[in-house]
Protein backbone atom coordinates (compact mmCIF):
# COMPACT_ATOMS: atom_id res chain seq x y z
CA UNK A 1 0.00 0.00 0.00
CA UNK A 2 1.52 3.26 -1.00
CA UNK A 3 -1.25 5.79 -0.44
CA UNK A 4 -0.14 6.70 3.05
CA UNK A 5 3.11 8.53 3.61
CA UNK A 6 3.24 7.54 7.31
CA UNK A 7 3.25 3.89 6.37
CA UNK A 8 6.25 4.54 4.15
CA UNK A 9 7.91 6.11 7.17
CA UNK A 10 7.49 2.76 8.86
CA UNK A 11 5.22 3.92 11.69
CA UNK A 12 3.66 0.48 11.84
CA UNK A 13 6.80 -1.54 11.22
CA UNK A 14 6.77 -2.93 14.77
CA UNK A 15 3.36 -4.56 14.28
CA UNK A 16 2.92 -8.13 13.02
CA UNK A 17 1.69 -8.38 9.40
CA UNK A 18 -1.67 -9.98 10.32
CA UNK A 19 -2.37 -7.18 12.79
CA UNK A 20 -1.42 -4.51 10.21
CA UNK A 21 -3.77 -6.11 7.72
CA UNK A 22 -6.64 -5.98 10.21
CA UNK A 23 -6.09 -2.70 12.09
CA UNK A 24 -3.34 -0.85 10.21
CA UNK A 25 -5.55 1.33 8.05
CA UNK A 26 -7.75 2.57 10.88
CA UNK A 27 -4.78 3.12 13.18
CA UNK A 28 -3.13 5.24 10.49
CA UNK A 29 -6.39 7.16 10.02
CA UNK A 30 -6.36 7.95 13.75
CA UNK A 31 -2.69 8.91 13.64
CA UNK A 32 -3.40 11.32 10.78
CA UNK A 33 -6.26 12.91 12.72
CA UNK A 34 -4.13 13.15 15.87
CA UNK A 35 -1.22 14.74 14.07
CA UNK A 36 -3.32 17.07 11.92
CA UNK A 37 -0.64 17.37 9.25
CA UNK A 38 2.34 17.71 11.64
CA UNK A 39 5.25 15.31 11.45
CA UNK A 40 5.24 12.61 14.14
CA UNK A 41 7.72 13.28 16.94
CA UNK A 42 10.39 10.76 17.87
CA UNK A 43 8.50 9.95 21.07
CA UNK A 44 5.30 9.34 19.13
CA UNK A 45 7.13 7.01 16.73
CA UNK A 46 8.74 5.14 19.61
CA UNK A 47 5.38 4.67 21.34
CA UNK A 48 3.99 3.08 18.16
CA UNK A 49 7.05 0.88 17.69
CA UNK A 50 6.85 -0.35 21.27
CA UNK A 51 3.08 -0.91 20.96
CA UNK A 52 3.79 -2.92 17.79
CA UNK A 53 6.40 -5.03 19.54
CA UNK A 54 3.94 -5.64 22.39
CA UNK A 55 1.43 -6.77 19.77
CA UNK A 56 4.02 -9.18 18.33
CA UNK A 57 4.65 -10.56 21.82
CA UNK A 58 0.89 -10.97 22.27
CA UNK A 59 0.57 -12.73 18.95
CA UNK A 60 3.38 -15.12 19.88
CA UNK A 61 1.67 -15.86 23.21
CA UNK A 62 4.60 -14.37 25.16
CA UNK A 63 2.49 -11.87 27.12
CA UNK A 64 -1.18 -11.52 28.00
CA UNK A 65 -3.88 -14.16 28.06
CA UNK A 66 -4.81 -14.38 24.38
CA UNK A 67 -8.00 -15.93 23.04
CA UNK A 68 -7.02 -19.46 24.16
CA UNK A 69 -4.60 -21.10 26.60
CA UNK A 70 -2.84 -22.95 23.76
CA UNK A 71 -0.93 -19.81 22.68
CA UNK A 72 0.73 -19.03 26.03
CA UNK A 73 1.44 -22.72 26.78
CA UNK A 74 3.00 -23.24 23.35
CA UNK A 75 5.00 -20.01 23.70
CA UNK A 76 6.21 -21.04 27.16
CA UNK A 77 7.40 -24.39 25.80
CA UNK A 78 9.18 -22.70 22.89
CA UNK A 79 10.86 -20.21 25.22
CA UNK A 80 12.25 -23.20 27.12
CA UNK A 81 13.41 -24.77 23.85
CA UNK A 82 15.30 -21.57 22.96
CA UNK A 83 16.78 -21.40 26.46
CA UNK A 84 17.85 -25.03 26.07
CA UNK A 85 19.67 -24.23 22.82
CA UNK A 86 21.69 -21.54 24.62
CA UNK A 87 22.23 -23.96 27.47
CA UNK A 88 23.72 -26.56 25.12
CA UNK A 89 26.36 -24.02 24.08
CA UNK A 90 27.13 -23.29 27.73
CA UNK A 91 27.33 -27.03 28.38
CA UNK A 92 29.80 -27.52 25.52
CA UNK A 93 31.90 -24.67 26.91
CA UNK A 94 31.81 -26.25 30.37
CA UNK A 95 32.91 -29.65 29.07
CA UNK A 96 35.90 -27.91 27.42
CA UNK A 97 36.78 -26.03 30.64
CA UNK A 98 36.48 -29.19 32.73
CA UNK A 99 38.50 -31.36 30.34
CA UNK A 100 40.86 -33.67 32.36
CA UNK A 101 39.98 -31.90 35.64
CA UNK A 102 40.21 -35.11 37.68
CA UNK A 103 43.98 -35.28 37.10
CA UNK A 104 44.39 -31.88 38.76
CA UNK A 105 42.50 -32.71 41.94
CA UNK A 106 44.17 -34.55 44.83
CA UNK A 107 42.67 -38.05 45.12
CA UNK A 108 41.30 -37.38 48.61
CA UNK A 109 39.25 -34.40 47.33
CA UNK A 110 38.10 -35.87 44.05
CA UNK A 111 34.66 -37.14 45.08
CA UNK A 112 32.72 -33.85 45.18
CA UNK A 113 33.87 -32.33 41.85
CA UNK A 114 33.61 -35.76 40.21
CA UNK A 115 30.04 -36.25 41.47
CA UNK A 116 29.08 -32.72 40.42
CA UNK A 117 30.56 -33.30 36.95
CA UNK A 118 28.77 -36.65 36.64
CA UNK A 119 25.50 -34.96 37.63
CA UNK A 120 26.01 -32.27 34.95
CA UNK A 121 26.66 -34.92 32.31
CA UNK A 122 23.81 -37.22 33.35
CA UNK A 123 21.26 -34.41 33.62
CA UNK A 124 22.47 -32.93 30.32
CA UNK A 125 22.03 -36.23 28.47
CA UNK A 126 18.62 -36.82 30.10
CA UNK A 127 17.38 -33.36 29.12
CA UNK A 128 18.73 -33.78 25.57
CA UNK A 129 16.87 -37.09 25.26
CA UNK A 130 13.71 -35.38 26.50
CA UNK A 131 14.07 -32.59 23.92
CA UNK A 132 14.60 -35.18 21.16
CA UNK A 133 11.56 -37.10 22.41
CA UNK A 134 9.54 -33.88 22.34
CA UNK A 135 10.50 -33.37 18.69
CA UNK A 136 9.70 -37.01 17.91
CA UNK A 137 6.19 -36.96 19.35
CA UNK A 138 5.50 -33.71 17.48
CA UNK A 139 6.60 -35.33 14.19
CA UNK A 140 3.16 -36.70 13.13
CA UNK A 141 1.64 -33.23 13.64
CA UNK A 142 4.51 -31.75 11.61
CA UNK A 143 3.91 -34.25 8.78
CA UNK A 144 0.20 -33.33 8.74
CA UNK A 145 1.20 -29.64 8.65
CA UNK A 146 3.52 -30.22 5.68
CA UNK A 147 0.89 -32.27 3.83
CA UNK A 148 -1.61 -29.48 4.40
CA UNK A 149 0.70 -27.12 2.48
CA UNK A 150 2.65 -25.60 5.37
CA UNK A 151 6.12 -26.43 4.04
CA UNK A 152 6.77 -23.08 2.26
CA UNK A 153 6.37 -21.22 5.57
CA UNK A 154 9.28 -23.12 7.19
CA UNK A 155 11.30 -24.08 4.11
CA UNK A 156 13.72 -21.16 4.38
CA UNK A 157 14.57 -21.94 8.01
CA UNK A 158 15.12 -25.63 7.29
CA UNK A 159 17.26 -24.96 4.21
CA UNK A 160 19.47 -22.55 6.15
CA UNK A 161 19.79 -25.05 8.99
CA UNK A 162 20.77 -27.84 6.57
CA UNK A 163 23.31 -25.58 4.85
CA UNK A 164 24.93 -24.68 8.17
CA UNK A 165 24.93 -28.34 9.25
CA UNK A 166 26.77 -29.30 6.06
CA UNK A 167 29.29 -26.51 6.65
CA UNK A 168 29.78 -27.67 10.24
CA UNK A 169 30.27 -31.30 9.22
CA UNK A 170 32.63 -30.32 6.39
CA UNK A 171 34.80 -28.43 8.86
CA UNK A 172 34.87 -31.25 11.40
CA UNK A 173 36.97 -33.73 9.40
CA UNK A 174 39.94 -31.46 8.52
CA UNK A 175 39.85 -30.00 12.05
CA UNK A 176 40.04 -33.48 13.59
CA UNK A 177 42.98 -34.39 11.34
CA UNK A 178 44.72 -31.13 12.21
CA UNK A 179 44.09 -31.61 15.96
CA UNK A 180 45.56 -35.13 15.72
CA UNK A 181 48.90 -33.62 14.67
CA UNK A 182 49.02 -31.12 17.56
CA UNK A 183 50.04 -31.67 21.18
CA UNK A 184 47.84 -30.75 24.18
CA UNK A 185 49.32 -27.26 24.63
CA UNK A 186 48.90 -26.41 20.94
CA UNK A 187 45.31 -27.66 21.01
CA UNK A 188 44.53 -25.46 24.01
CA UNK A 189 45.50 -22.06 22.69
CA UNK A 190 49.19 -22.67 21.97
CA UNK A 191 48.66 -22.60 18.20
CA UNK A 192 47.11 -19.28 17.19
CA UNK A 193 45.99 -20.46 13.73
CA UNK A 194 44.32 -23.56 15.17
CA UNK A 195 42.65 -21.47 17.91
CA UNK A 196 41.30 -19.02 15.31
CA UNK A 197 39.90 -21.80 13.11
CA UNK A 198 38.37 -23.57 16.11
CA UNK A 199 36.81 -20.24 17.15
CA UNK A 200 35.30 -19.77 13.69
CA UNK A 201 34.06 -23.37 13.61
CA UNK A 202 32.48 -22.91 17.08
CA UNK A 203 30.57 -19.94 15.70
CA UNK A 204 29.28 -22.13 12.85
CA UNK A 205 28.19 -24.73 15.44
CA UNK A 206 26.37 -22.02 17.44
CA UNK A 207 24.73 -20.66 14.27
CA UNK A 208 23.68 -24.19 13.26
CA UNK A 209 22.09 -24.80 16.64
CA UNK A 210 20.36 -21.42 16.55
CA UNK A 211 19.05 -22.05 13.03
CA UNK A 212 17.65 -25.51 13.86
CA UNK A 213 16.01 -23.98 16.93
CA UNK A 214 14.55 -21.20 14.80
CA UNK A 215 13.24 -23.82 12.34
CA UNK A 216 11.68 -25.76 15.21
CA UNK A 217 10.07 -22.63 16.64
CA UNK A 218 8.78 -21.52 13.22
CA UNK A 219 7.19 -24.93 12.64
CA UNK A 220 5.82 -25.35 16.17
CA UNK A 221 4.18 -21.92 16.02
CA UNK A 222 2.23 -22.94 12.93
CA UNK A 223 1.34 -26.54 13.78
CA UNK A 224 -2.01 -27.32 15.37
CA UNK A 225 -1.38 -29.43 18.46
CA UNK A 226 -4.13 -31.26 20.30
CA UNK A 227 -4.58 -30.12 23.93
CA UNK A 228 -3.33 -33.54 25.13
CA UNK A 229 -0.15 -33.31 23.03
CA UNK A 230 0.45 -29.71 24.08
CA UNK A 231 -0.03 -30.72 27.71
CA UNK A 232 2.59 -33.48 27.29
CA UNK A 233 5.04 -31.25 25.40
CA UNK A 234 4.73 -28.50 28.01
CA UNK A 235 5.26 -30.99 30.84
CA UNK A 236 8.45 -32.19 29.14
CA UNK A 237 9.53 -28.57 28.69
CA UNK A 238 9.04 -27.87 32.40
CA UNK A 239 11.14 -30.95 33.25
CA UNK A 240 13.88 -29.73 30.89
CA UNK A 241 13.79 -26.33 32.62
CA UNK A 242 14.16 -28.12 35.97
CA UNK A 243 17.13 -30.08 34.60
CA UNK A 244 18.72 -26.80 33.45
CA UNK A 245 18.42 -25.39 36.96
CA UNK A 246 19.93 -28.56 38.47
CA UNK A 247 22.78 -28.54 35.91
CA UNK A 248 23.56 -24.91 36.74
CA UNK A 249 23.63 -25.74 40.45
CA UNK A 250 25.90 -28.77 39.80
CA UNK A 251 28.22 -26.63 37.66
CA UNK A 252 28.45 -24.03 40.42
CA UNK A 253 29.16 -26.83 42.91
CA UNK A 254 31.90 -28.22 40.65
CA UNK A 255 33.39 -24.74 40.39
CA UNK A 256 33.30 -24.24 44.18
CA UNK A 257 34.90 -27.65 44.76
CA UNK A 258 37.61 -26.97 42.20
CA UNK A 259 38.22 -23.47 43.59
CA UNK A 260 38.68 -25.02 47.00
CA UNK A 261 40.72 -28.09 46.10
CA UNK A 262 42.47 -27.31 42.83
CA UNK A 263 42.33 -23.57 42.00
CA UNK A 264 45.50 -23.91 39.90
CA UNK A 265 43.44 -25.94 37.40
CA UNK A 266 41.03 -23.03 36.90
CA UNK A 267 43.87 -20.54 36.52
CA UNK A 268 45.64 -22.76 34.05
CA UNK A 269 48.79 -22.66 36.19
CA UNK A 270 50.92 -25.71 35.62
CA UNK A 271 52.21 -26.35 39.13
CA UNK A 272 50.17 -27.44 42.11
CA UNK A 273 52.08 -25.18 44.46
CA UNK A 274 51.31 -21.79 42.78
CA UNK A 275 50.69 -18.92 45.17
CA UNK A 276 47.16 -17.44 45.34
CA UNK A 277 45.77 -18.86 42.13
CA UNK A 278 42.49 -17.16 41.16
CA UNK A 279 39.40 -19.38 40.80
CA UNK A 280 37.88 -16.95 38.28
CA UNK A 281 38.47 -18.42 34.85
CA UNK A 282 36.98 -16.11 32.20
CA UNK A 283 35.45 -18.93 30.16
CA UNK A 284 33.91 -20.51 33.25
CA UNK A 285 32.43 -17.19 34.39
CA UNK A 286 30.97 -16.64 30.90
CA UNK A 287 29.66 -20.21 30.86
CA UNK A 288 27.86 -19.86 34.18
CA UNK A 289 26.52 -16.45 33.17
CA UNK A 290 25.06 -17.97 30.00
CA UNK A 291 23.60 -20.86 31.99
CA UNK A 292 22.01 -18.41 34.43
CA UNK A 293 20.49 -16.30 31.65
CA UNK A 294 19.15 -19.48 30.03
CA UNK A 295 17.65 -20.68 33.32
CA UNK A 296 15.98 -17.31 33.94
CA UNK A 297 14.59 -17.35 30.39
CA UNK A 298 13.31 -20.89 30.90
CA UNK A 299 11.75 -19.81 34.21
CA UNK A 300 9.62 -17.31 32.28
CA UNK A 301 8.54 -20.15 29.99
CA UNK A 302 7.62 -22.26 33.02
CA UNK A 303 5.62 -19.33 34.43
CA UNK A 304 3.62 -19.04 31.19
CA UNK A 305 2.99 -22.80 31.11
CA UNK A 306 1.99 -23.12 34.76
CA UNK A 307 -0.31 -20.11 34.52
CA UNK A 308 -2.26 -21.35 31.50
CA UNK A 309 -1.84 -25.15 31.35
CA UNK A 310 -4.93 -25.93 33.43
CA UNK A 311 -7.10 -24.07 30.90
CA UNK A 312 -5.88 -26.12 27.91
CA UNK A 313 -8.81 -27.56 25.99
CA UNK A 314 -11.29 -25.42 27.96
CA UNK A 315 -13.34 -23.25 25.64
CA UNK B 1 -5.69 -11.60 51.13
CA UNK B 2 -6.90 -12.97 47.81
CA UNK B 3 -7.18 -10.73 44.79
CA UNK B 4 -10.52 -10.91 43.05
CA UNK B 5 -10.23 -11.80 39.36
CA UNK B 6 -11.96 -9.14 37.30
CA UNK B 7 -14.33 -10.22 34.55
CA UNK B 8 -12.75 -10.75 31.13
CA UNK B 9 -9.36 -9.52 32.32
CA UNK B 10 -10.58 -6.02 33.14
CA UNK B 11 -8.86 -4.15 35.95
CA UNK B 12 -9.42 -0.76 37.54
CA UNK B 13 -10.77 2.63 36.59
CA UNK B 14 -7.90 3.97 34.49
CA UNK B 15 -7.30 0.67 32.70
CA UNK B 16 -7.59 1.38 28.93
CA UNK B 17 -10.13 -1.44 28.32
CA UNK B 18 -12.39 -0.10 31.10
CA UNK B 19 -12.11 3.43 29.70
CA UNK B 20 -12.94 2.21 26.19
CA UNK B 21 -15.95 0.19 27.37
CA UNK B 22 -17.17 3.18 29.39
CA UNK B 23 -16.87 5.40 26.35
CA UNK B 24 -18.60 2.91 24.06
CA UNK B 25 -21.44 2.48 26.59
CA UNK B 26 -22.60 5.90 25.36
CA UNK B 27 -22.59 4.80 21.71
CA UNK B 28 -20.38 3.53 18.90
CA UNK B 29 -17.18 5.48 18.15
CA UNK B 30 -14.06 5.22 16.01
CA UNK B 31 -10.52 5.46 17.40
CA UNK B 32 -10.06 9.22 17.37
CA UNK B 33 -13.51 9.89 18.86
CA UNK B 34 -12.83 7.31 21.56
CA UNK B 35 -9.54 8.96 22.54
CA UNK B 36 -11.19 12.41 22.63
CA UNK B 37 -14.12 11.18 24.75
CA UNK B 38 -11.81 9.38 27.20
CA UNK B 39 -9.70 12.52 27.54
CA UNK B 40 -12.87 14.47 28.36
CA UNK B 41 -14.48 12.18 30.93
CA UNK B 42 -11.38 10.64 32.55
CA UNK B 43 -8.58 13.09 31.76
CA UNK B 44 -6.53 10.19 30.39
CA UNK B 45 -4.61 10.71 27.18
CA UNK B 46 -4.61 7.39 25.32
CA UNK B 47 -2.17 7.32 22.42
CA UNK B 48 -2.98 5.39 19.24
CA UNK B 49 -0.71 2.46 20.21
CA UNK B 50 -2.25 1.97 23.66
CA UNK B 51 -5.78 2.54 22.33
CA UNK B 52 -5.50 -0.01 19.52
CA UNK B 53 -3.73 -2.51 21.76
CA UNK B 54 -6.74 -2.37 24.09
CA UNK B 55 -9.21 -2.46 21.17
CA UNK B 56 -7.49 -5.62 19.88
CA UNK B 57 -7.78 -7.36 23.28
CA UNK B 58 -11.42 -6.28 23.74
CA UNK B 59 -12.38 -7.51 20.29
CA UNK B 60 -10.56 -10.82 20.91
CA UNK B 61 -12.62 -11.31 24.07
CA UNK B 62 -15.86 -10.41 22.30
CA UNK B 63 -16.47 -7.36 24.50
CA UNK B 64 -16.63 -4.95 21.55
CA UNK B 65 -17.29 -5.41 17.84
CA UNK B 66 -16.47 -3.40 14.72
CA UNK B 67 -19.24 -1.88 12.65
CA UNK B 68 -19.25 -1.73 8.87
CA UNK B 69 -17.83 1.48 7.51
CA UNK B 70 -16.94 2.94 4.14
CA UNK B 71 -14.49 5.16 5.94
CA UNK B 72 -10.98 4.12 7.02
CA UNK B 73 -12.06 5.16 10.52
CA UNK B 74 -13.89 2.02 11.61
CA UNK B 75 -16.34 2.53 14.50
CA UNK B 76 -16.76 0.03 17.36
CA UNK B 77 -19.66 -0.74 19.63
CA UNK B 78 -19.92 -2.49 22.97
CA UNK B 79 -21.40 -6.02 22.90
CA UNK B 80 -23.79 -7.54 25.43
CA UNK B 81 -20.84 -9.37 27.04
CA UNK B 82 -18.93 -6.07 27.13
CA UNK B 83 -21.83 -4.32 28.87
CA UNK B 84 -22.05 -7.13 31.44
CA UNK B 85 -18.29 -7.01 32.08
CA UNK B 86 -18.37 -3.23 32.45
CA UNK B 87 -21.38 -3.41 34.78
CA UNK B 88 -19.49 -5.80 37.02
CA UNK B 89 -16.42 -3.57 37.12
CA UNK B 90 -18.51 -0.47 37.81
CA UNK B 91 -20.33 -2.35 40.58
CA UNK B 92 -16.99 -3.29 42.18
CA UNK B 93 -15.74 0.28 41.89
CA UNK B 94 -18.92 1.60 43.46
CA UNK B 95 -18.63 -0.85 46.37
CA UNK B 96 -15.01 0.22 46.95
CA UNK B 97 -15.95 3.89 46.65
CA UNK B 98 -18.82 3.44 49.12
CA UNK B 99 -16.51 1.84 51.68
CA UNK B 100 -13.91 4.56 51.20
CA UNK B 101 -16.51 7.32 51.45
CA UNK B 102 -18.05 5.81 54.60
CA UNK B 103 -14.68 5.50 56.29
CA UNK B 104 -13.80 9.08 55.39
CA UNK B 105 -17.21 10.34 56.51
CA UNK B 106 -17.95 11.68 53.04
CA UNK B 107 -21.40 12.10 51.61
CA UNK B 108 -21.80 11.64 47.85
CA UNK B 109 -22.13 14.99 46.21
CA UNK B 110 -20.21 16.85 48.92
CA UNK B 111 -16.90 18.45 48.12
CA UNK B 112 -15.49 18.19 51.66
Amino acid sequence: MSRDPHQKDGLLRGYPPAWRARYGDELLAMVEEDLGGRRPTRRFRLSLVSAGLRERAHEAGMIGAGPSAAGPVRAGSLVILCAWAAFVLAGASFSKVAEHFARAVPVASRTLPQDAFTAVAALGVSAAVLVALGALIALPSFVRFVRAGGWPSVRGHVHRAIGLSVLMAAGLVPLSVWAHHLDTVQRNGGDAAYAAVIGAWSLVVAATLAQWTAAGVAAARRITFSPALLRLESLMAVIVAGAMLAITAATALWWAAMAHDAPWFLTGTASVGSHHPSPFDVQLVATLALMTVAVLTAAYGVYRIVRFRARLGVT
Amino acid sequence: MTKKRQPAGLRRANDPPVLILTSLAAGAKHGHALARDIKEFAGVNLGPGALYGAITRLEERGLIEPLDSDDRRRPYRITRAGSAALAEVVHDMRRLADVGAARLGLTWGSTA
